[in-house]
């Protein structure tokens, strides 16, 4: 969401009018009772731009990669928490802190 | 506690002969996720840019083509060129969700063209 979001938006609305200006460049071409050759030359440039846009949106919106590599910086912080299971706080060390304390306040 | 630090060494050359690749899998997943999420909207949006171009069989095949390989070097780039820190291999990132996007461009491609030039 963000930035991304509004100019993938964006260029999904400059797609839609480059898509209405051929419709209408189409019924132009049957007035004039001619062949379609090819889109004219504002279409080509819409596409190219909402082609560059979405291209843009579809590369941030989806968020960063993450590290697969256990060595790097952030994944040492986020593997902590998976053990938290197997860590027991609630043994006879617990009194041996307070004693500790009481000691230390004295 | 000589003991000990000899028995540590011990385990870390035996895991350097061993060499099983360790890797993170939910980040794996993560990433992978994100390039399907890019291919799925580009190729939609590469859909409709060929359908509006009245592209048909062959050229707009070519065209879906380009679109993808403008997407790998995309996702290259931002992935910094160093695969191995996000991915297994470096052809999960050329390959991955190719084939299912190649079907959301057909249909997307015979829409737009329906709209903009038949109808």
């Amino acid at each position: 969401m963000g930035v991304g979001f509004v100019v993938g938006v964006f260029g999904v609305l400059i797609l839609a009018h480059a898509a209405y200006s051929t419709i209408q460049y189409r019924s132009l071409l049957k007035i004039m009772q001619e062949e379609f050759a090819g889109p004219p030359f504002n279409v080509a440039i819409e596409l190219v731009l909402g082609l560059v846009l979405s291209m843009w949106a579809a590369l941030t919106v989806p968020g960063k990669f993450l590290s697969i590599n256990p060595e790097s910086e952030e994944n040492r912080i986020v593997s902590l928490p998976a053990n938290l299971d197997f860590m027991v706080f609630n043994h006879r060390g617990k009194l041996f802190s307070q004693q500790l304390d009481l000691k230390l306040k004295h | 506690m000589a003991g000990y630090s000899s028995n540590a060494s011990e385990k870390k050359s035996s895991d350097a002969v061993d060499d099983l690749p360790i890797l993170n899998a939910e980040n794996l997943q993560n990433n992978l996720k994100i390039i399907y999420y890019s291919r799925t909207f580009l190729s939609i949006i590469g859909g409709v840019i060929a359908g509006i171009l009245g592209f048909t069989s062959l050229t707009g095949f070519i065209f879906y083509f380009l679109v993808m390989a403008i997407t790998s070097i995309g996702l290259a780039a931002k992935a910094g060129f160093s695969f191995h820190s996000y991915f297994e291999s470096w052809n999960q990132i050329l390959l991955d969700g190719f084939l299912s996007g190649l079907m959301s461009f057909v249909l997307f491609w015979t829409f737009a063209y329906d709209i903009v030039h038949i109808f």
